[in-house]
C-alpha cells in the first residue's frame, strides 16, 4: 500500500483498506492485558477456568469483535449518533431514578426482562460523543471563553449529578472528570480554569462531611487513616497492600500467591485483581503490565492527535482520558494511595460491563484513526 | 466577537491548542504512571520485607496441642491415672455456619435428643467465633469415620482424636487422686500458668481435687503447636507438619499408695462410712488411704449431669467427703495409748494397781467404765488390754490434760502433715491453754473434762491420718515419722518420712504400750477375735476403740436399731508384726457401732492384703514349720555326727516327700 495509493477516490472506503487502517499494534496490547487478566483469573480460581478465566477470555474475544466492526463503522455514523446515543443516556439515567433496582443500597441497576445493566456505563460513551460533536461546530473563542460554554457544563453536570444521586461516586466522579477533560483540551481558557480548580478545592472538604452517604465518607476517612479500622473498611487498603509488598521484586511465583488465594483479598477478582498480579509476579510483572497500559494510552492519544477532524480528535481523546482514569483510579486505590471506590482495572478485571464500555470506546477511538482523513461537514452533522 | 473570522484560523487556533493540551494530557498521564511505578516501587522492594510478615502472619495460624497429662502410679507402678484415645467431633461458630443444622445431621450419626442439641447449641453460640466448642466425645471407630467423611461439607464440624483423662480403679482412689474436669471461668487468671491459651482449648482439662490438683501444673506438661496455612476465614486449609513443635508430656508422679491395699480397704468397707489409713512404719509411706463410700471420678472428668451431683451431695454418708482428711471424730479407746504414756513420763507406775468397780465419781458426776460390773484392779497393761476406763479416768484426772495434750501432738494427733494433698482439718488436741484461747464462753478447764479426755472422749477429734501416724510412731517406737504419699515426680525422689527427729520419750515407756496393745489382740483382749490374721507366728497388735456420738437418754433405741447417724464410731489402730512392725494402719467406721466388731475384722482384712504381698514377710509365713528334732539312733550310727549338716538333710528329706 502506497501513500499515492490512499488518494485515489473511494480507496479508504473499501473493506479492505479499512481493516489495513486498524491499528494491531494496539489491538495486540489489548490482546495481551486481556491475556494477563485471564491467567490471574485462572490463577486464583485455582487453576481453573472456572468460573472467571473462561468467561474473561470468552468475552474478551468477542468485544474485540466488535471494536473492530465498530472500527470499520464509518466516523460521520458516530457523529450522527452521538447525541442520540447521549439523549438515550440520559433518558435512562431518568428512569433508573425513577424505576431503577436498588442493589447492594444504590441504585443503578435497570432491568430489561432478564437483562439488567447500567445506564451509567452508556453514559460514559455517550458524553464524549456528545460533547465531542458539541465542541465540533464551536469556533474556538467560544471554546475558549463564552456563556457558550454553559451548554457543555449543562451536559457533563446533569448526568454526573444524576449518577451521584443513584449513588455510584465513581462513575460520577470518572464520567465528570472525562467531560472536564474534554472541555479542557477544546481549549478552555487557564483563567477559567484556575477559578474552578480554586473553586473546587474550597467545595470538596464540606462535600465529604456533609455530602455523602456514610459507606462514601467512611471509605474516605479511612483511606486517609487505613489503620484505624484494620477488620473494617480500612481492610481492604490494607490486605491490598500486604498483598502487593508481600510480591517483592519477582513475586510469590503463579498460583502461590496466599493472599489472593486464601481469600485475605478482597474483590480478588474484580477490583483488586491488580493486587493479586503484583503478589504472584512482583515489581516486575506490575511494571510490565503497567507499560502495557501506558501503550494503550498513548497509542490511543496519538490517534486523536493524528485525527483531521475535531469530532475525532476530541471523541479518541475522551475515551482516553475515560480509560486513563480507570487505570489510574484502580491502580491508586491498590496501592492505598486512593479511597476504595468502585472502579475496575480496565480488561485486567473481571466483569462484562466495562471491558464492553471500554472496547466501545476503542471502537470510537480505531474509527477515528480508520476515518481520520474524513471531513465531518458542518455542526449540523449531516451523512456525506 | 468581533471583526471578519477566518475559518482556516479558526481551525487551525482549535487543532493548535487540542495538540498542545493533548501532549499536555499525555504529560499528565504518564506522571500518574510513573507515580504508580514509584508506589510499586516502594512497596515491593523498599517495603517489602514488612509486608512479607503480615502475609506470613495471615496466612499461618500455630494451633495448640495439649500435651498428654502425666501419669499417676502406685508404688509398684501399677497405673491409677492414665489417658486414652477420645474421638469427639468439635463444633465452631462462624458466620455462615448454621450450628443448628450441623447439630441436626450429626444427631443422624450419634444418638443425641433435642434438648441435648439445644444445649449443646447453646455452649456453642456462646463461646467466642471460631473456638471450637465439643459437641459429642467417646465416639466409636465407625461414628467417627462415618463424621470425619462428611466433616468437609458440614461447615464448622471438625471430627479429631482427643485424650481423654481415665482412672482405672475410679472409686478407690477418687479422694486421693482427685479428678479432672473441663477449665471453667474460675480457673482461668490474667498471669501465671493458668493465663495460658491452652486452657481455652476444648479438650484441655484441669485438675479440681487430690493429687490432680495440687500438682496440676508437674502433670500438665508443655502444650505443643500445629502450623496450620488458614485462609481469611481461619479454616485450615493444609498442615505443614515440619513446623510442629511437640508437646511437653506432663510428669509421671509416683504415690506410695499400693492398688492391692487400696482395693481391698474399698472391698472390706461395702456399704459402711468411715476411712481406713495404712502407714509403713519403717519409712512413714502410706500404703492405703481409702475413704468409703467414693465416687466413681471417670464421670466427673465427662461432666456430671446435675442430678448425678446432687444424689452424691445429698446421700447421708458423703461419698464427697474425705473421711481420712477431712473427716474428724473422736477417737475413743484408741487414744488410750497416749493416756498411757503420759502416765508413764509422769512417773506413774504402770505396775500400780487401780481398782475398777465399773465406774468412778467426780466432781459430783459418776463417770461409769463401759464395763458396768467393773475390772477389779488394773495395772497399766491390764488396762490397755482390758480398755479399762476406770483406769484412765484415774490417770487422767492425776496427771491432766496438759501432759496428755503435748504426748498427743508429738504422736501426730491434731496435726496436718505436707503429704502434698490439700483438705487436712487438723481436729482438736485440747489443753489448757486451748480452752483459754479457743472456748472464749468457758476459759478455764474443769477437772472433770481431764477424765472423758483420758479415755478420748470430751472435746477431743482428731482424723484417720493422724491415728495412723500415731500407730506407726507407736510401733516405730523411734522416730516421729511423718507420712509421706508422693513418692516420686518425673522420676524425683520425695524425702522419705523416716528423715525425722527421735520421738522425745523414754524407749522403754512405748515399748510398754506396745505391749498392752500386743494383749489386747491375745486371748482376753479386747480385740482378740477380730484381730487373728491367721498367718503362723505374724501377729497384729492394735486397740480398739468406741467413740460415743450421742448420749443417749433412757429408753431410746440404740445399737442396731437406733438411728445411723446417732450410732457410735467404731474405731481400730494397729500395727503388724509384733515382732518387726512394717505396717500401721487406722481404721474409722462412722457410726459402725463397735471399735472391735466393725473397724478391726476390716482392719485385719487390710492388713492380710499388705503383709501377704510383702515379700518379706511372705517369705517367712512360707518358711516350712521346723521338723520335730530327729532322734537320732546311736547304735545305727546312719546319721552323721557334724550337727551343721543336720538342716541341710532336712530340707533334702522334705524335698523328697514324707519321709518313710
Amino acid at each position: 500500500m502506497t501513500a499515492s495509493g490512499l488518494t485515489r477516490p473511494g480507496e479508504r472506503d473499501r473493506l479492505i483498506v479499512k481493516i489495513g487502517q486498524i491499528d494491531w499494534f494496539f489491538c495486540l496490547t489489548l490482546c495481551l492485558i486481556a491475556g494477563a487478566g485471564g491467567l490471574m483469573l485462572f490463577s486464583i480460581a485455582g487453576s481453573s477456568w472456572e468460573p472467571w478465566a473462561i468467561n474473561h477470555v470468552t468475552r474478551f474475544g468477542l468485544c474485540l469483535v466488535l471494536m473492530i466492526a465498530l472500527a470499520l463503522f464509518d466516523i460521520r455514523v458516530w457523529f450522527a449518533l452521538a447525541y442520540p446515543v447521549y439523549a438515550v443516556g440520559l433518558a435512562l439515567l431518568v428512569a433508573v431514578e425513577a424505576i431503577g433496582d436498588v442493589r447492594l443500597g444504590a441504585q443503578r441497576w435497570l432491568s430489561l426482562g432478564a437483562f439488567s445493566f447500567q445506564p451509567s456505563e452508556i453514559m460514559k460513551i455517550g458524553i464524549v460523543m456528545a460533547l465531542a460533536r458539541l465542541y465540533h461546530g464551536a469556533p474556538a473563542h467560544a471554546a475558549k471563553m463564552s456563556w457558550w460554554l454553559l451548554i457543555p457544563a449543562g451536559m457533563i453536570l446533569v448526568p454526573v449529578v444524576l449518577v451521584a444521586h443513584q449513588p455510584d461516586l465513581g462513575t460520577a466522579m470518572l464520567i465528570f472528570m472525562t467531560g472536564a477533560a474534554m472541555v479542557v483540551l477544546a481549549g478552555l481558557s487557564w483563567r477559567i480554569i484556575g477559578v474552578l480548580m480554586a473553586a473546587f478545592c474550597v467545595v470538596v472538604p464540606p462535600f465529604i462531611m456533609f455530602g455523602m452517604h456514610d459507606y462514601q465518607r467512611k471509605r474516605v476517612l479511612t483511606f486517609l487513616d487505613p489503620e484505624s479500622d484494620p477488620s473494617g473498611s480500612g481492610y481492604h487498603i490494607l490486605q491490598s497492600k500486604i498483598a502487593l509488598g508481600s510480591g517483592g521484586f519477582l513475586g510469590k511465583g503463579y498460583g502461590l500467591g496466599s493472599q489472593s488465594q486464601l481469600n485475605f483479598l478482597p474483590e480478588k477478582q474484580t477490583d483488586f485483581i491488580f493486587a493479586t498480579l503484583a503478589e504472584e509476579f512482583g515489581f516486575v510483572g506490575c511494571m510490565s503490565v503497567l507499560i502495557l497500559y501506558a501503550a494503550v494510552i498513548f497509542m490511543a492519544l496519538r490517534t486523536a492527535y493524528i485525527s483531521h477532524s475535531h469530532f475525532g480528535r476530541l471523541a479518541a481523546a475522551g475515551v482516553t482520558v475515560t480509560f486513563a482514569l480507570y487505570v489510574l483510579i484502580n491502580g491508586a486505590m491498590v496501592m492505598g494511595l486512593a479511597p476504595v471506590v468502585g472502579v475496575p482495572m480496565p480488561l485486567l478485571s473481571y466483569g462484562g460491563t466495562v471491558m464492553l464500555t471500554v472496547m466501545i470506546g476503542f471502537g470510537l477511538v480505531q474509527s477515528a484513526r480508520v476515518h481520520r482523513y474524513k471531513e465531518i461537514t458542518s455542526g449540523k452533522g449531516a451523512l456525506v | 466577537m468581533s471583526g471578519p473570522q477566518i475559518f482556516f484560523a479558526e481551525v487551525n487556533e482549535r487543532q493548535g491548542a487540542f495538540h498542545r493540551r493533548a501532549f499536555l494530557l499525555g504529560g499528565l498521564a504518564g506522571m500518574g504512571l510513573a507515580a504508580l511505578g514509584g508506589r510499586l516501587a516502594f512497596l515491593q522492594i523498599v517495603d517489602t520485607q514488612r509486608y512479607e510478615k503480615l502475609a506470613a502472619s495471615n496466612q499461618f495460624n500455630f494451633k495448640l496441642v495439649p500435651p498428654p497429662r502425666g501419669l499417676i502410679l502406685d508404688r509398684n507402678g501399677a497405673v491409677l491415672a492414665a489417658n486414652r484415645p477420645n474421638f469427639r467431633v468439635l463444633v465452631s461458630r462462624d458466620k455462615d455456619v448454621d450450628v443448628a443444622g450441623a447439630l441436626k445431621t450429626l444427631a443422624a450419626f450419634v444418638p443425641m435428643d433435642e434438648a441435648r442439641q439445644l444445649r449443646i447449641e447453646r455452649e456453642i453460640l456462646s463461646a467466642p467465633r471460631r473456638t471450637p466448642v465439643s459437641a459429642v466425645e467417646d465416639l466409636t471407630w465407625d461414628q467417627f469415620s462415618a463424621i470425619n467423611v462428611r466433616a468437609p461439607e458440614l461447615n464448622g464440624v471438625t471430627a479429631d482424636m482427643g485424650e481423654v483423662r481415665v482412672y482405672p480403679d475410679g472409686g478407690a482412689f477418687a479422694h486421693v487422686i482427685g479428678y479432672v474436669a473441663k477449665v471453667n471461668k474460675d480457673d482461668l487468671t490474667d498471669t501465671g500458668p493458668n493465663a495460658d491459651p491452652i486452657m481455652l482449648h476444648p479438650g484441655f482439662r484441669i485438675g479440681k481435687q487430690g493429687v490432680e490438683k495440687a500438682f496440676d501444673l508437674e502433670l500438665r506438661g508443655r502444650p505443643g503447636a500445629q502450623k496450620v496455612e488458614v485462609d481469611a476465614n481461619g479454616r485450615e486449609v493444609r498442615h505443614d507438619t515440619e513446623g510442629d513443635i511437640a508437646p511437653i508430656p506432663g510428669k509421671t508422679i509416683q504415690l506410695t499408695l499400693d492398688i492391692d491395699v487400696q482395693n481391698r480397704a474399698m472391698e472390706v468397707f461395702g456399704e459402711e462410712s468411715g476411712g481406713a489409713v495404712m502407714i509403713d512404719c519403717r519409712n512413714g509411706d502410706i500404703l492405703c488411704m481409702m475413704s468409703a463410700p467414693s465416687f466413681d471420678a471417670n464421670r466427673f472428668v465427662r461432666g456430671l449431669q446435675a442430678a448425678e451431683y446432687k444424689a452424691l451431695a445429698s446421700y447421708e454418708r458423703k461419698p464427697l467427703l474425705d473421711k481420712c482428711l477431712s473427716g474428724t471424730y473422736p477417737p475413743g479407746s484408741t487414744f488410750k495409748p497416749m493416756t498411757a504414756i503420759a502416765a508413764l513420763e509422769a512417773g506413774i507406775d504402770p505396775n500400780q494397781t487401780i481398782f475398777c468397780g465399773g465406774g468412778v465419781s467426780f466432781g459430783g458426776r459418776y463417770f461409769r467404765c463401759y464395763k458396768h460390773s467393773g475390772h477389779g484392779p488394773q495395772t497399766m497393761h491390764d488396762a490397755i488390754r482390758n480398755s479399762c476406763d476406770v483406769y484412765f479416768y484415774t490417770v487422767a484426772s492425776r496427771i491432766g490434760p496438759d501432759r496428755i495434750a503435748s504426748v498427743a501432738k508429738t504422736f501426730g494427733l491434731g496435726q496436718i502433715f505436707d503429704i502434698g494433698i490439700p483438705g487436712q482439718k487438723a481436729g482438736i488436741v485440747p489443753s489448757t491453754e486451748w480452752v483459754r484461747t479457743h472456748r472464749k464462753r468457758d476459759p478455764k478447764w474443769h477437772p472433770g473434762e481431764s477424765l472423758s479426755y483420758g479415755i478420748g472422749q470430751g472435746m477431743l477429734t482428731v482424723n484417720a491420718l493422724q491415728l495412723a501416724v500415731m500407730a506407726a510412731r507407736l510401733a516405730n517406737g523411734k522416730k516421729a515419722l511423718n507420712p509421706r504419699l508422693i513418692r516420686s515426680i518425673g522420676g524425683v525422689e520425695r524425702p522419705s518420712g523416716a528423715e525425722a527427729p527421735d520421738l522425745p520419750f523414754a524407749a522403754e515407756h512405748i515399748a510398754y504400750v506396745r505391749g498392752g496393745m500386743a494383749a489386747v489382740t491375745e486371748v482376753g483382749g479386747t480385740g482378740y477375735r477380730a484381730s487373728q490374721l491367721g498367718l503362723g507366728d505374724i501377729l497384729m497388735a492394735g486397740k480398739t476403740g468406741t467413740a460415743q456420738v450421742y448420749s443417749y437418754k433412757a429408753g431410746m433405741p440404740r445399737g442396731q436399731s437406733g438411728p445411723w447417724r446417732l450410732r457410735d464410731h467404731g474405731l481400730f489402730v494397729c500395727f503388724a508384726p509384733i515382732d518387726q512392725p512394717r505396717y500401721a494402719m487406722a481404721v474409722i467406721v462412722q457410726h459402725g457401732l463397735g471399735g472391735a466388731t466393725a473397724a478391726a475384722p476390716r482392719a485385719r482384712e487390710i492388713m492380710r492384703t499388705a503383709l501377704l504381698k510383702d515379700p518379706e514377710i511372705r517369705a517367712r509365713i512360707e518358711q516350712p514349720l521346723p521338723m520335730p528334732p530327729f532322734a537320732p539312733d546311736a547304735e545305727e550310727g546312719a546319721v552323721p555326727d557334724e550337727p551343721t549338716e543336720l538342716p541341710a538333710d532336712i530340707a533334702g528329706v522334705q524335698a523328697q516327700g514324707a519321709p518313710a
